[in-house]
């Protein structure tokens, strides 16, 4: 039920994904609010689906790291839409969607749940779902500053294009990664200290070689660097998206190692 | 009674005639009362704008119809109508509709998108109100064609980018900042151009105002007609500090903005962005100027681009206008042949009902001794032949209303049934 559910909720965000391509592209009203219908469509049934396997499991469904990316994909949906809603930005699904859609995608293609033997703690719950909302806002902290880029080549180069008509004014979207980052951090560092403390109090030490582990720190510390930078260092604009970039790619990285690499996580 | 759009425009008359042709109010009613009053034209609405004169109207014979309004419209003005006579275009019935609904909504202006003329096209609609000139069938065009010009302003772009340089450069302001209230705004120079995207700057809540200019008393000149305050020359890099959008339009033979100026000025911002817009030929602002970080120069030539882009979108938009008022055409042809059809389906019904009442009651006259079976039997005979054989008609009535091709069925009916002469 679960999977069939989730299968349901991919096919609805791929369709969201196409269309938020073509309102991108052509600006037709009706094709807004059919990618807006089907992302909603597709979050309804996904709320179900986590629903479903919270019942059938009898706990959070975080359990192994597929179902934590499909939560961790459920809380950027959400707050891809509350955002748009507060601030008209309407072209967030076309930058947002692929993203939830490929990681949505790898939440599927893990077999079957096998859970984790450290997962007893509840403090290990706090530690998933914590690092998870961070990486939600990190999601649309990329979609922005990939925005701000496309859009800032695009005056610069001085030949409106597609995206120059299209994409909000760069102090919208300078803004939207500023808030985004300094969201998502507080909730990744607290995630990475308890996932820390936890392993020092199960496995004795703080460094377990874990691949996902080395790449969260690699992303934390990048993360960090921007914040620090944006907040005291005056950074902001062109080099703070590039950063927000790269943070990003060292997030992926996290996730991929998480499901693809063996470690503590489990693959 | 057929639709007909009649007139000149941009598109093949030359500016000359058509400023010639170009009628005041008072001069429009005169020629509107007399066409209607001597038979011409049963309903007619003219617009006069100075791209296009045109006539709408409602007439037997369209071409007879023309003559006569333009002929009039020439003696007005003094032209001899065999000069606009080879000039002008005839639309009727599904065309003239589809015409009024393109000119509304600015499709088939000069500057596609341009906003003035759906204003112009009320303005004559209500000048041929007030003359009582306007009858059903214009008014149903005419409320119709507003409703597609706001239709295709709301749901295409056709409108949005600008093609002006002045708006173009706000409009990349727009691009750059998140709204335009309270930035601030400082003016160099006293061109026309500058002045003018100063305007549009305040308009959109720029606020405060600065200006610059080498003469001081021109500087407060310019600071009066847009409130705000005049600076001298010499501290133009005190008040580039101060501004987020700058305006400079002088007659400086060589650049007045310097980099070096600007990368100083930079450095005490923060994350706050510097736009330039240089509309002085030669430029004010150095090249190089924008290769700093924050800082976004457009010259004239860039805006130009941008404008020159500006309309290749709304030309695309147009495209979208199009087919909409495509489809518009087609459900107001289809509402307009209803409209006609229906009053002659309504007295076929009537006509066979009174026949049939007629023939029951003859009937049932001659049949004293008919128990309550018989007479409902009998009525209901009655009934069921006259909807069956209005079934035909009345399907095929509604069928080329939909197909466009009602007026000789109309009259094929009428005179069938002899239902009278058709108003």
């Amino acid at each position: 039920m679960y999977s069939y559910l989730l299968n349901a909720a991919i096919v609805a965000y791929a369709c969201a994904t196409g269309l938020s391509f073509a309102y991108l592209v052509q600006r037709h009203e009706v094709t807004h609010r059919l990618a807006s219908l089907a992302t909603a469509t597709g979050w309804t049934a996904h709320t179900l689906a986590l629903v479903v396997a919270a019942v059938e499991t009898g706990r959070p469904p975080l359990g192994t790291l597929s179902n934590a990316v499909s939560v961790a994909i459920w809380v950027v949906v959400l707050l891809a839409m509350i955002v748009e809603r507060q601030s008209g930005l309407r072209v967030l699904g076309a930058f947002v969607m692929p993203v939830v859609l490929v990681l949505g995608l790898k939440a599927t293609m893990a077999g079957p749940p096998t859970l984790a033997p450290a997962l007893g703690n509840a403090w290990i719950w706090v530690h998933i779902a914590l690092a998870l909302i961070g990486i939600a806002a990190f999601v649309l902290n990329f979609a922005g500053a990939l925005m701000y880029v496309l859009q800032e080549r695009q005056i610069r180069a001085k030949r409106p294009g597609r995206f120059y008509y299209r994409l909000p004014p760069l102090e919208t979207l300078d803004h939207l990664t500023y808030r985004t980052l300094a969201i998502g951090f507080p909730f990744l560092t607290t995630g990475l200290i308890l996932g820390a403390v936890w392993a020092r109090t199960s496995w004795g030490t703080m460094f377990a070689p874990d691949p996902l582990a080395f790449f969260s720190v690699v992303a934390w510390i990048i993360y960090a660097g921007t914040l620090a930078g944006r907040a005291a260092g005056g950074w902001h604009g062109r080099r703070a998206a590039y950063y927000a970039i790269v943070g990003f790619a060292a997030l992926v990285l996290t996730l991929g190692a998480g499901l693809f690499l063996p470690g503590m996580h489990g693959a | 009674m057929p639709l007909f759009a009649a007139g000149l425009s941009h598109k093949n008359a030359p500016v000359a005639l058509r400023e010639q042709l170009a009628l005041d109010s008072d001069k429009l009613r005169e020629v509107l009362r007399d066409a209607v009053a001597t038979g011409t034209v049963r309903e007619a609405v003219v617009l006069s704008t100075c791209n296009r004169v045109e006539v709408y109207g409602v007439a037997e014979a369209a071409g007879a119809a023309r003559s006569a309004l333009f002929g009039a419209l020439c003696r007005q003005r003094g032209i001899a109508p065999a000069s606009v006579e080879p000039l002008l275009y005839t639309h009727e019935d599904e065309d003239a509709i589809r015409h009024a609904f393109r000119v509304a909504s600015s499709l088939d202006s000069m500057m596609i998108g341009e906003p003035q003329i759906l204003g112009q096209v009320k303005d004559a609609f209500a000048v041929a109100q007030s003359c009582e000139t306007v009858g059903p069938a214009l008014h149903t065009l005419f409320t119709q064609a507003f409703g597609v010009a706001k239709r295709v302003r709301s749901e295409t772009e056709i409108a949005r980018h600008a093609v002006s340089v002045s708006f173009a450069a706000v409009e990349l302001a727009k691009k750059i900042f998140a709204g335009l209230s309270r930035r601030a705004v400082l003016l160099v120079g006293a061109g026309k151009m500058g002045e003018l995207a100063a305007k549009h700057l305040v308009e959109q809540g720029a606020f405060p105002i600065y200006v610059v200019n080498r003469t001081w008393t021109r500087a407060q000149e310019m600071a009066r007609a847009l409130s705000g305050t005049a600076m001298p020359f010499d501290e133009l890099p005190t008040a580039l500090a101060a501004v987020d959008i700058v305006v400079t339009s002088t007659g400086a033979p060589a650049p007045i903005v310097t980099r070096d100026m600007v990368a100083r000025v930079m450095d005490g911002r923060g994350a706050r962005p510097l736009f330039f817009i240089d509309i002085a030929v030669p430029r004010d602002v150095e090249r190089g100027v924008d290769s700093l970080e924050d800082v976004y120069c457009y010259d004239i030539d860039d805006l130009k681009q941008v404008v020159d882009s500006n309309i290749r979108e709304r030309l695309r938009e147009a495209q979208r206008a199009e087919a909409l008022v495509e489809r518009e055409v087609a459900k107001f042809k289809a509402r307009l042949g209803d409209v006609e059809v229906i009053p002659t389906i309504v007295s076929l019904r009537e006509r066979l009902e009174e026949i049939s009442r007629g023939e029951v009651k003859k009937t049932l006259a001659r049949l004293p001794d008919a128990t309550p079976e018989t007479r409902a039997a009998v009525e209901a005979l009655a009934a069921s032949i006259v909807n069956k054989v209005l079934h035909a008609p009345i399907t095929k009535l509604r069928e080329s209303s939909r197909a466009g091709s009602h007026r000789s069925w109309l009259e094929v009916v009428h005179e069938l049934f002899g239902l009278g002469r058709r108003s």
